[in-house]
């Protein structure tokens, strides 16, 4: 069988080589494509192609931008020629992922491709039409060299005054055919010329290896000692952020997000900066820990009571597996110089975080024990990836990654830990149960009014610490303490003094100080002298019979009336409601100017409503490795059928000498293959109307949705939208 | 993860588990570069300040130092943070240096010039910098070497000063060990200045701080300045200076409100030398009246804000400074590092103690109720005259006679704030009362009663906060205070912090009144001496009454 176009290589490859291009370019199979000609049609389109582009690191990309400058087909060789000998190895993983293909005559490039690397690869002109004799060039004037060498790197355009009255080097040029006019004022470099300028090379140099990444060497054992101090920490963290909003939910933005003074409030609650704050509350919103309620308001959710139960390890893993894939920038929140964007608000989804967090990981992998400085890091991400569509932030992006998997432990003292390479691999994590410091059960409460936990508190006691304490010093050990405002907060959540002194003195191991004792003793006698309660209406009567009256009245009981006074009765019922059954009952109630009630809700809150995580946005992820199999068995079965369908339709077509018919899928990877062929075309073409005609073409080029070719009936070059076209037959 | 006894916390707060065998070795590793901020019975805690880092570099020692002490001792890992902020912060010690050179004067090098660029564009240097000299070095006009020091200090790079001090005109001073030892601590402090050049000693109340200025004093072997708090103070330094030294009568001058002699040591009052005449300091000139080769600062917290001025002229002669809190109420504690010095010493008030130096002190709180009516009236009283109102009231009065009789036999001072009730104590417990009022002579002759035993108490106003030496005082009763003075309370204990002859304990007791603001402010006030590891005890006003304590 010839085979010329890529969906005929395609229908040539094995499995293997499928299954090779399916795992670098996962969007090709979601969803499944139905036959081959269909897969081909996805490869060669735009922005699949600009995905894949993406994937490649600077050499395989130079050997690609070399391998567009040459003419088709071309052989491996003549790339060899203008880039290096290790080029063999680029090449093949370009053909492997679809990039290049060969073909009987040689190797191609899908047809789209060059659209999506631009005109000038390399900043190289278009080939010259005319013959030149190259080696002349050597043969420069010296004003003519001089215009040449600005030439020489790209881009290759160049503006002259005039081009029928150019300068004295310009003009050699003209004439050798050395450079071509393009119009009035514009001259083009051909690209023959720019590559024997070049030295025979299309690039200035072939970024062959990776760089090395540089930075200060760790030992391994303080990284991970590093890395489990900020494991602990960034849980407390969450923990704590999530405490304070189950006391205090802070109100969402109307556009969404948290508010710049609440940011600070937390940064100042946490004692940490506003950036690091900013990622703490991201994490527990990418964790569905939060909640944003009816109000709007931010709050812990169900989940967090769950969270709060799991082990370390499984907290944490959940909080920093969300944070890799997820496609939100909390690096964005609080820029110096930038606009200012809210944390978890709508505006920090940036499409390209998560690849770019991926391979900045992945970078840190690879060079265990290494702190990387900024310089070199960033060096060896333009490297890894050096063309990327919407790659303003990739420097900023990266660095961000660096700061915050340094917060998350996956990294200590900036190198990668034990608990990033396995959460990386996709290990096992409870290593961290056993290498978190212990857990203590005791305080030391001192004379002056503190209470040290040296060490990491069990949780139960934390938790009631917390809440009888005011947190001074955060980080291995906590120090707590006390206040009369901070009893008051104990007494207010339910504990009496006599329940906190005896968790205390249980809690701690050295005996109370007499001033606490004095302390809570004085604040919970003054505590709840002064009663506040909900209430919707009232009922007043200085008739105490009355009351009394009403309160035995068994038509009122709907009222559930409570009597705080002997003069005053309350009902959760509103005044409107009240009045009405109490008039039903023969009273006669009014109305009296109900203002003043101060409403106050419960104080540990969760929100009613479901937690809706933010939606990733970005890069499709890689199936496995079974999913890929019944992909490509899908795609086999499909084009048995295909193929059989085809063959019958044309029988049908040509028996009824109807207008060619075939499926968009087919449309394409025809048009696609005869224009290779260069062979004119029957299409059938729908108008504005609907009605369908016959024309003869020949197809020059695809672009943009729409087919460029030559009309025989009118001889003029036009463009037939493909949508429109109802089928394809080869003349 | 080691078992050590040091916890750093990611705010840079150490915490010293003193219970820990090592914690004494933590102790003196981490004491050259941070600052003790409590004592209390358990956990020290220590914060790690740019002040205390640069103290450190000023010392000889260097960041390696610093963190493989803090990682050696700590317990957990110590937050990556915070070893870089250390490196960071001592780096910027030193890149500046103040020199003295032969040609062209005082000049500020650097080893870094993108340092010296930064500091020489600061609006605040300019004008005291003289002409470039190259790239890394720029004079410095030699009237501003305080100045200077400030600035820099404020913008962060701080300058090292190599630019020397004079001698001083020489005068012979050795310390007359004859019939008592200097302590061991005492010795410390002294040579720790001595090495330093300049700087302060922190030393708690009754710890013997004048005879460390003594010994300062026979290190330099010049003459020496001696700026105190008062009249009474000075009197006592040079009796001191008397029994401890060398020095004779007619070598020591008293300048003051009353006499103004300028001797080889002199001891001059703050009150005297911030007294301006027709607008002018004209006292300030007794710095230069001399060649003063040593300035002793007593009781440095309380520095009048001229002197300070003043003393950022004087950077060529060596300074010492004197407190037994290093707490300024106004913030200033930066000044002080830059224009006095670094802290050269400092030990928790407990170590002292339990090395006999200074006596046991039991601290009560004794709590009164007030009656029904004054609760009232207590409840309506304009904010401002509240905390006078609840410290003043009547009960108190029944609380202090009853604990002077309780203690009867024994040196007791009544200590208060408002002067009504000062004169209603003293007439009820009849005894003699001195205020801001009272001459010195009479002052003196009732101090001088009150040591031979002749009365056995006083009711005295907050002119006794400072410097006077009651060696006998083994009571203090305190009954109001300048509001929530932390400063002020632990002054008061070290009234009667002395070591006694028969090793008694000392007995501090506050009168508070109950559900007050006068509580609150209590406080406050012990929170100082709660850290320094003194617990307080609460009693009921009852309880003295019947006699159960």
């Amino acid at each position: 069988m010839e085979m010329r176009s890529f969906s005929d290589y395609l229908r040539s490859v094995d499995d293997e080589a499928f299954l090779k291009l399916f795992n670098a370019r996962p969007d090709l199979v979601a969803p499944v494509p139905a036959d081959i000609a269909s897969l081909a049609v996805r490869a060669c389109s735009a922005p699949s192609l600009a995905r894949a582009i993406d994937s490649l690191n600077q050499w395989q990309f130079q050997v690609l931008e070399a391998a567009a400058a040459l003419n088709e087909p071309f052989t491996l060789k003549s790339i060899v020629a203008i880039t290096d000998k290790a080029a063999a190895s680029a090449l093949e993983h370009l053909i492997g992922i679809g990039l290049v293909y060969p073909s009987d005559d040689g190797m191609r490039l899908p047809s789209q491709l060059r659209d999506v690397i631009g005109n000038e690869p390399a900043g190289l002109g278009p080939s010259s039409i005319a013959k030149i004799k190259i080696a002349d060039v050597d043969k420069a004037p010296p004003e003519a060299k001089k215009v040449l060498e600005r030439l020489i790197w790209g881009p290759p355009r160049g503006s002259v005054g005039d081009i029928k009255n150019p300068g004295p080097g310009v003009a050699w040029l003209l004439e050798q055919k050395f450079l071509v006019p393009l119009d009035q004022r514009t001259v083009i470099l051909p690209r023959e010329v720019a590559i024997y300028l070049r030295g025979g090379k299309v690039h200035k140099e072939s970024f062959i290896n990776q760089p090395e990444l540089s930075g200060a060497k760790r030992i391994e054992h303080q990284v991970d000692l590093a890395a489990i101090a900020n494991i602990s920490t960034v849980l407390r963290w969450v923990e704590e952020l999530l405490n304070f909003w189950a006391d205090e939910p802070s109100d969402a933005l109307r556009a969404g997000g948290l508010g710049v003074r609440d940011l600070k409030i937390l940064s100042n609650h946490l004692g940490v900066d506003e950036s690091c704050t900013a990622f703490i509350t991201e994490l527990a919103y990418l964790s569905s820990l939060i909640s944003f309620d009816a109000q709007d308001r931010i709050m812990p959710s169900h989940k967090f009571d769950i969270w709060l139960m799991q082990t370390p390890a499984d907290r944490w893993q959940l909080l920093a597996s969300q944070w890799l894939i997820t496609s939100r920038a909390s690096g964005l929140v609080g820029r110096a110089d930038a606009k200012n964007v809210a944390a978890l608000g709508p505006e920090l989804d940036r499409v390209n975080a998560a690849k770019v967090r991926a391979l900045t990981l992945s970078i840190l992998k690879e060079n265990p024990t290494v702190a990387p400085d900024a310089g070199s890091f960033n060096n060896v991400l333009t490297w890894r990836a050096p063309v990327r569509r919407n790659s303003s932030l990739q420097e900023e992006l990266a660095n961000w990654t660096l700061r915050e998997a340094e917060w998350l432990g996956i990294t200590g003292q900036g190198a990668i830990s034990k608990y990033g390479i396995e959460f990386l691999t996709g290990e096992d994590l409870s290593i961290i149960n056993q290498d978190l410091p212990k857990t203590v059960d005791h305080i030391l409460i001192q004379s002056d009014n503190t209470a040290i936990a040296p060490g990491p508190l069990e949780h139960e006691i934390s938790q009631q610490l917390a809440m009888m304490a005011e947190i001074e010093s955060r980080g291995g050990a906590t120090v707590y303490r006390f206040s009369e405002a901070t009893i008051r907060r104990a007494l207010d959540h339910g504990k009496t003094g006599d329940e906190i002194k005896s968790f205390l003195s249980k809690t701690s191991k050295t005996p109370m100080p007499q001033p606490l004792e004095y302390l809570i003793a004085d604040v919970s006698k003054k505590h709840g002298k002064l009663r506040v309660g909900n209430t919707s209406a009232f009922i007043r009567c200085e008739d105490t019979a009355l009351i009394s009256q009403i309160m035995n009245d068994k038509r009122l009981e709907i009222l559930a009336l409570r009597r705080i006074a002997p003069e005053v009765v309350i009902c959760d019922h509103d005044a409107t409601d009240t009045m009405r059954i109490l008039r039903e009952a023969g009273y006669l109630p009014a109305g009296e100017s109900a203002t003043g009630i101060m409403l106050t809700g419960a104080r540990s809150n969760r929100a009613l409503t479901k937690p809706r995580p933010p939606r990733v946005i970005g890069e499709i992820e890689i199936p496995n490795q079974d999913i890929l199999n019944s992909a490509i068995r899908a795609i086999r079965t499909g084009e048995k059928s295909t193929h059989k369908q085809t063959h019958l339709r044309q029988a049908a077509n040509e028996a009824l000498g109807a207008l060619p018919r075939t499926t968009a899928n087919e449309t394409m990877d025809l048009v696609n293959r005869y224009i290779l062929e260069e062979k004119s075309l029957s299409i059938g073409y729908a108008d504005n109307n609907g009605a369908v005609t016959h024309r003869i073409i020949d197809p020059i080029r695809v672009s943009a949705g729409a087919l460029i070719a030559r009309d025989h009936a009118t001889g003029e070059v036009q463009s037939f939208r493909i949508p429109r076209i109802t089928g394809v037959a080869p003349l | 993860m080691t078992d050590g006894p040091l916890i750093v916390q990611s705010d840079k707060t150490l915490l010293l588990d003193i219970d820990h065998p090592l914690s004494t070795e933590c102790r003196r590793a981490i004491a050259p570069f941070a600052e003790l901020e409590r004592s209390p019975e358990h956990i020290h805690t220590y914060r790690l300040t740019p002040l205390g880092l640069w103290n450190a570099r000023a010392a000889g020692h260097d960041a390696e130092q610093v963190i493989d002490t803090l990682i050696k001792y700590s317990r957990y890992a110590v937050p990556h943070s915070i070893l870089i902020d250390v490196a960071e912060t001592m780096s910027r010690y030193g890149r500046l240096r103040l020199e003295a050179d032969p040609v062209h004067g005082l000049i500020l090098v650097t080893t870094d010039s993108a340092v010296l660029e930064e500091v020489i564009r600061a609006r605040k240097i300019q004008p005291l910098l003289g002409a470039r000299i190259d790239k890394e070095t720029i004079a410095v006009l030699p009237s501003q070497r305080g100045q200077i020091k400030q600035s820099l200090l404020r913008l962060g790079w701080p300058a090292e000063d190599f630019a020397g001090y004079v001698d001083g005109q020489a005068h012979e001073i050795a310390l007359k060990q004859e019939d008592w030892k200097i302590r061991p601590y005492q010795e410390l402090a002294a040579e720790g200045f001595w090495h330093g050049g300049s700087g302060v000693v922190v030393l708690p109340c009754g710890a013997g701080k004048t005879i460390v200025g003594a010994a300062a004093m026979a290190h330099a072997k010049a003459t020496t300045l001696i700026l105190v708090t008062n009249t009474v103070a000075a009197r006592q330094w040079r009796e001191e200076l008397l029994k401890r030294t060398t020095l004779n009568e007619d070598e020591i001058g008293e300048y003051s409100g009353a006499k103004k002699e300028i001797r080889p040591v002199t001891i001059a009052t703050y009150q005297v030398m911030t007294k301006k005449k027709n607008g002018v300091y004209s006292h300030l000139d007794l710095f230069d009246s001399y060649d003063w080769g040593l300035i002793i600062y007593d009781e440095v917290h309380l520095l009048p804000a001229p002197i300070f001025r003043f003393t950022a002229d004087i950077q060529s002669r060596r300074r010492l400074g004197l407190t037994a809190t290093l707490v300024r109420e106004d913030g200033m504690e930066g000044e002080v590092f830059s224009l006095i010095g670094p802290k050269r010493f400092d030990v928790p008030w407990k170590e002292i103690e339990s090395q006999g130096y200074i006596a046991p002190a039991e601290c009560i709180e004794v709590r009164v109720n007030l009656t029904e009516t004054e609760r009232l009236s207590y409840a309506t009283a304009e904010v401002e005259n509240r905390y006078r109102f609840c410290a003043t009231t009547r009960t108190k009065r029944d609380v202090v006679e009853a604990l002077v009789k309780k203690h009867q036999g024994e040196q007791i001072l009544v200590i208060g704030q408002y002067i009504d009730q000062l004169d209603e104590l003293s007439e009820v417990l009849g005894v003699p009362v001195i205020k801001g009022e009272t001459p010195v002579k009479e002052r003196e002759i009732l101090f001088n009663k009150f040591r031979s035993g002749e009365i056995t108490t006083l009711v005295v106003s907050k002119v006794a906060n400072f410097s006077i030496d009651l060696p006998d005082a083994t009571i203090a009763i305190q009954v109001s205070g300048a509001f929530g003075s932390r400063q002020e309370e632990a002054q008061r204990l070290g009234r009667i912090l002395r070591p006694k002859s028969d090793g008694r304990g000392a007995k501090f007791y506050s009168v508070v009144s109950r559900d007050t603001i006068d509580q609150d402010f209590a406080q406050n006030r012990q929170r100082f001496l709660a850290e320094q590891g003194y617990s307080y005890k609460i009693i009921d006003a009852d309880d003295v009454f019947q006699g159960k304590i």
